[in-house]
């Protein structure tokens, strides 16, 4: 499956700004289900400072400084991405419960790793971890507590807290903001992908099990007969769980599945606050308006 | 008195000292017999007797007040700055006991830097299971945007600090280590010098380290690290601002290495680079030396709610071209948790055991250690690993049954979040209070700093001693006594008698570049301008406060209607002046009849603006802004200023005929202000901007004083009593005398108060000098049109001068004002406001709002 997407962000201002520095994550970046081979921003006013680089967390990121005067800035992020659905079938191998993984990381801490464990699991235990927008909590834990059955196997503990998230919840654009602290989503059983992505990941670190936020984008396929828009696509988020020797399994609560061939990874990390896709600090400008149009576009696909 | 001579002498009760049971005490040791090296010392003491040292205390106190010394308390809503307190006896530690501390600070000072290198490195000590992942990645001092921005400098880690106590055995223990921003060098500094004011005969007999050595070597070791420009780099200190409980010391190490004080938005980074903002231009900075906390450095990847930052700072320390002091990041290092792991670290890095042990601690993370701390509350003291607002630590023993089951239950949650720690007993120290000599509790914070390949600590440090004798903490928060620390050289090392400190030029400079002076930063710029408005608004506001005073006592006692006419001339101008209406503007009758309480509002509520009072504090809150510009006898002048009016007459329970001789006093006071700065600085852009405050504001206030007083026509007994208040006002009756010798006509008052070139309290005069001011100052090269400011200022000038005084007093009859002057005082004024408002716009580039954008683009997603 091969896609292109196109993303911009265009913000108005105003009054000129005389100085803008901007950190942007919209190139999607390569691991085993998915290969970005081009990737490239299209920047105006063009920055006189551009640079990319990795983040702590692998995730590519550009950075860059508008450094004249201007009432405008666009930003426009082009990627083509391949994705290699069903690559593994994590259902055929060997199923830890839930209790073995989490003691598994709790017996295991201060203690010298193999080579081969030493990074990955290294990366994985700091997402058991509290993070600035997703604190573990009694709440949390309470709510969660249905789906972690003693012995079950995660999988099927995480696929049962996706779906028991995907049916308590409803989906409301209006009723969360990125300020929306975890714990009034959790009561008014409302809210986005951003929240409920927060929520699995807030379930899962309640019961010392790692798992991650990742921002990207979805496929949208128009309904049948009907033409397909241009532009109306938007950003999406999920969680992924890690699961010792099989390795991170992706979730997404708000479509209840795992993501196959549909979903195009940006970036990940502890939360949103780590993969924000596009923020910066401008000097000056009084008010400001920001508008965004994404464009996932199939180029072809490779299965059908 | 029935003391013997001798009785007397042994005033200070060395005889009387009672130390706590089983606690070590730095004089008595655990013997109650005065230890050899102190005994010289207890001496001098002895044959000064009490009275003698609390002379000699309460006059260290005044030095430290003069000099503006001070520690402010956090969450005090005054914002209230409290004078730094400092006990006239030392902290004594011999020279074999110093070496063995100096060598335990160096040791631990090389083994974190090792630590830090590792974490923002490969962290090999995480993967190695040296240290546990959860104790680094749960720390909030753990910055993961910092990974890979260290520079492979020899050392990174190039201040550090302890905090040490002594405890029962007599044994020094690291109580936690210091690697943020080290704070407390300066006033260990400051408390030396007024020691060596108030005991130079003492100080003259025993041999004590001198202090200065540590700083050159603060000065070399700032240079090093700087990736560009090392002969000669730019050097900046980064505040969070007057508001900084220590930012006294950021302004004093500023003024004392010849570094530019500055705050997050004097700097910008362009090209990756970091530029201070000055008047001049964008000046490139080499090295920061920071005094704000590595989280708030950069709104763009730290915390994005920072105001106290630089945005792009990280991305410039990436591309290495700034280095920090300390590194952004460091404050992982503060991490309590730590210390149980730093024994192992040393064997493993140094292969060494360490010199100076830390207080025992555990850390909850490890299941046996966790279950250690559950089991023995009741003995331990409890710490969150990362530092809290409230600083606090909960004392086991100290926690009703409900606290502890709470405490139980959050360390069973995360236990990774908590250390327990040994409860230490520290070692007393002997403290002056009350004219005696008693024990106190006591720490003792050391410093330490990168010299090239190894670190450097100073000789003696800041010690803090606890307020009461039960006190077993001690803080600076809540009010605890500061102490100069003595490490007495031995014979060998005898460093001679202590001189004066010399070390105004930074040390690396070839002495050929010392004329270089540094930019200024705009808002350095303000703040000179509006220490120039207020000091003016001050000043004018005095004169004519005891010009109405006069009048007043004149009514009361000849009871003349033409006095009470033109006194309430007077006390209109006075509220027009000071703008804090309704005041004698009110159509009350009785505010004119009984204008007591409104004079004395004016003189002391420093709530009211535009009162004395408020002028004084906005004056003295400006200067303090700019702390590091001032010569100390500048500064003293400041002090003065604001000491007495608040002692007199803002907290003071005055009768409005005492208040005439204390503005006398306040007017003398602005005086020497005035003069020791047209005396001391360099007419550059900052005298240039103090000058144009000052101009701009004293003929601001002299045309509203003309427009209150002038511009109405009265009867000639009034006029002549009202015209003759304006000249003694503006302090020139004796010109007014001396060149007309005749009766006080209004036309010679405007002629000489107005239009008069040569006059220096004339609004031509202010004017002729804001231009002179302003078309000196630097502007964008290549520039040859007029600016605004300069444009509005000539205009301002030129029409004054074309002014004469027969038009300006044309008048039909029917008419009760003079209304061409009243035009020409009011457009004048409006053209002033204008010059202010284009100066601001202009040279307080700082002052630029930023603005947090996110393209939070989450919401739209199909379902």
């Amino acid at each position: 499956m091969k896609y292109r997407i196109t993303h911009t962000t265009t913000y108005n201002y105003s009054q000129a700004v005389g100085l803008c520095q901007n950190q942007a994550r919209l190139q999607p970046r390569n691991f085993w289900r998915q290969y970005c081979g081009h990737s490239h921003f299209e920047i105006e006013p063009t920055p006189k400072d551009y640079r990319e680089l990795l983040d702590y967390f692998g995730n590519r990121l550009a950075y860059f400084a508008i450094q004249q005067p201007h009432k405008q800035l666009v930003v426009t992020a082009i990627s083509e991405v391949s994705l290699f659905p069903g690559r593994q079938r994590h259902e055929l191998l060997p199923q830890s419960t839930w209790q073995q993984v989490r003691d598994y990381f709790q017996e295991s801490s201060g203690q010298e790793l193999s080579k081969q464990q030493t990074q990955a699991l290294l990366e994985a235990r700091q997402y058991i971890l509290d993070s600035p927008m997703v604190t573990a909590t009694p709440d949390l834990a309470d709510y969660a507590r249905p789906s972690f059955q003693a012995d079950r196997p995660l999988l099927e503990v995480v696929t049962d807290l996706m779906q028991r998230i995907y049916s308590d919840f409803t989906y409301d654009p209006a009723s969360t903001t990125i300020a929306t602290p975890l714990l009034e989503v959790l009561a008014q059983r409302r809210g986005v992908c951003q929240d409920f992505a927060h929520l699995a990941i807030g379930c899962l670190r309640s019961f010392g099990i790692p798992a991650r936020y990742v921002s990207g984008y979805l496929e949208t396929v128009p309904a049948l007969g009907k033409p397909r828009l241009v532009g109306v696509d938007a950003s999406h988020a999920w969680f992924a769980v890690y699961i010792p020797d099989i390795g991170w399994l992706d979730f997404d609560p708000t479509n209840n599945k795992m993501p196959h061939d549909q979903h195009i990874t940006l970036a990940w990390g502890r939360d949103y606050a780590d993969v924000t896709p596009l923020k910066g600090i401008a000097f000056g400008g009084g008010q400001h308006s920001l508008s965004v149009s994404v464009d996932v576009l199939r180029l072809h696909s490779a299965v059908s | 008195m029935h003391s013997s001579p001798i009785e007397l002498a042994n005033d200070i009760g060395v005889q009387f000292y009672e130390t706590r049971l089983g606690v070590y005490d730095e004089m008595v040791a655990t013997e109650h017999k005065v230890l050899p090296y102190w005994q010289d010392f207890i001496n001098a003491l002895e044959t000064m007797g009490s009275e003698e040292i609390e002379r000699r205390r309460r006059e260290a106190q005044r030095l430290l007040r003069e000099n503006g010394v001070t520690y402010n308390v956090y969450g005090d809503t005054q914002k209230l700055t409290r004078p730094w307190r400092l006990d006239p006896i030392p902290l004594l530690i011999s020279n074999e006991e110093w070496a063995v501390i100096d060598a335990g600070l160096k040791q631990r000072a090389m083994l974190l830097d090792f630590i830090l290198k590792d974490i923002y490195g490969e962290q090999a000590l995480l993967k190695k299971g040296l240290l546990p992942a959860e104790l680094i990645f749960a720390h909030q001092g753990f910055l993961h945007p910092c990974r890979g921005t260290l520079q492979n400098q020899p050392i990174d880690l190039t201040l550090y600090s302890a905090n040490l106590v002594r405890g029962d055995k007599g044994r020094f223990w690291v109580l936690d280590d210091r690697t943020q921003a080290p704070s407390g060098s300066g006033y260990a500094l400051e408390n030396r010098t007024v020691m060596t004011r108030v005991l130079p005969d003492i100080l003259r007999d025993i041999q004590v380290h001198r202090l200065s050595s540590f700083f050159k070597g603060l000065g070399k070791g700032l240079a090093n690290i700087a990736l560009h420009n090392k002969d000669n780099p730019r050097v900046v200190v980064l505040t969070p601002g007057p508001f900084n409980e220590t930012y006294f010391e950021h302004a004093y190490l500023a003024s004392y290495l010849g570094y530019t004080l500055v705050q997050g938005d004097d700097l910008t980074v362009r090209d990756g680079h970091v530029w201070l903002k000055s008047l001049e231009g964008l000046q490139h900075v080499d090295v920061i030396l920071r005094r704000v906390d590595d989280s708030f450095c950069d709104p763009l990847e730290l915390r994005i709610d920072s105001r106290l930052g630089v945005t792009g700072l990280l991305e410039a320390v990436r591309r290495g071209n700034v280095a920090i002091a300390n590194p952004l990041g460091s404050s992982v290092l503060e991490n309590p948790g730590l210390l149980a792991f730093l024994p192992k670290l040393a064997r493993y890095f140094l292969s060494e055991e360490l010199i100076l042990p830390s207080v025992a601690t555990w850390w909850c993370g490890q299941p046996r250690e966790r279950d250690f701390v559950l089991q023995n509350l009741d003995k331990l003291d409890i710490k969150q690993i990362n530092r809290r607002q409230d600083n606090g630590f909960l004392a086991g023993n100290s926690l009703s049954a409900a606290q502890k089951e709470a405490l139980k239950a959050a360390i069973i949650a995360k236990p990774h979040l908590y250390v327990g720690q040994e409860q230490v007993s520290p070692a007393t120290v002997p403290a002056f209070i009350s004219h005696r000599i008693q024990p106190r509790t006591a720490v003792l914070r050391s410093f330490v700093v990168a010299n090239g390949d190894g670190y450097l600590v100073m000789p003696g440090g800041l010690t803090r001693v606890a307020q009461d004798k039960d006190d077993v903490a001690v803080s600076n928060q809540a009010g605890g006594i500061s102490k100069d620390t003595w490490v007495l050289a031995s014979e060998a090392t005898n460093p001679g008698p202590p001189k004066p400190q010399l070390l105004r030029t930074p040390p690396n400079r070839v002495p050929v570049l010392d004329a270089i002076t540094e930019p200024l930063t705009s808002r350095a710029a303000d703040h000179l301008f509006w220490v120039g408005r207020y000091l003016e608004r001050t000043e004018a506001v005095a004169r004519l406060l005891r010009t109405v005073l006069l009048k007043y006592q004149d009514m009361l006692e000849f009871k003349d209607t033409v006095d009470s006419t033109a006194l309430a001339a007077l006390l209109h101008s006075l509220t027009h002046v000071t703008m804090t209406y309704p005041g004698f503007v009110s159509s009350h009758p009785d505010c004119l009849e009984q204008p007591q309480n409104e004079l004395l509002s004016l003189a002391k509520d420093s709530h009211r603006a535009g009162s004395l009072a408020a002028n004084i504090h906005a004056f003295v809150q400006s200067a303090y802004n700019i702390r590091d510009l001032w010569s100390q006898d500048t500064w003293r002048s400041v002090d003065n200023i604001q000491y007495r009016w608040n002692l007199r007459v803002v907290n003071g329970e005055i009768v409005i005929e005492q208040l005439q001789s204390y503005l006398d006093d306040l007017i003398t006071g602005v005086v020497a202000f005035s003069g020791l700065t047209s005396e001391t600085m360099t007419r550059e852009s900052g005298w240039l901007m103090l000058g144009s405050g000052r101009r701009l504001e004293r003929a601001l206030a002299l045309i509203s004083l003309l427009r209150a007083t002038l511009v109405q026509r009265y009867d000639a007994a009034v006029q002549n009593q009202v015209l003759e208040a304006v000249l003694f006002s503006t302090d020139s009756l004796i010109i007014y005398q001396r060149r007309y010798r005749s009766f006080i006509e209004l036309s010679a008052v405007l002629e000489l108060l107005l239009l008069d070139e040569s006059h220096p309290r004339s609004v031509t005069y202010q004017l002729r000098l804001l231009a002179e001011h302003i078309s000196a100052l630097p502007r964008e090269r290549g520039q040859r049109k007029l600016s605004e400011e300069e444009r509005l200022i000539i205009k301002a000038y030129t029409d004054l001068r074309l002014g004469n005084v027969v038009d300006l007093l044309k008048v039909d009859d029917d008419e009760g004002i003079y209304p061409h002057l009243e035009r020409l005082l009011a457009d004048t004024t409006k053209l002033l406001w204008g010059v202010a408002d284009t100066i601001a716009r202009a040279y307080f580039s700082h002052s630029q709002t930023s603005q947090l954008m996110t393209a939070n683009t989450i919401p739209e997603d199909e379902l």
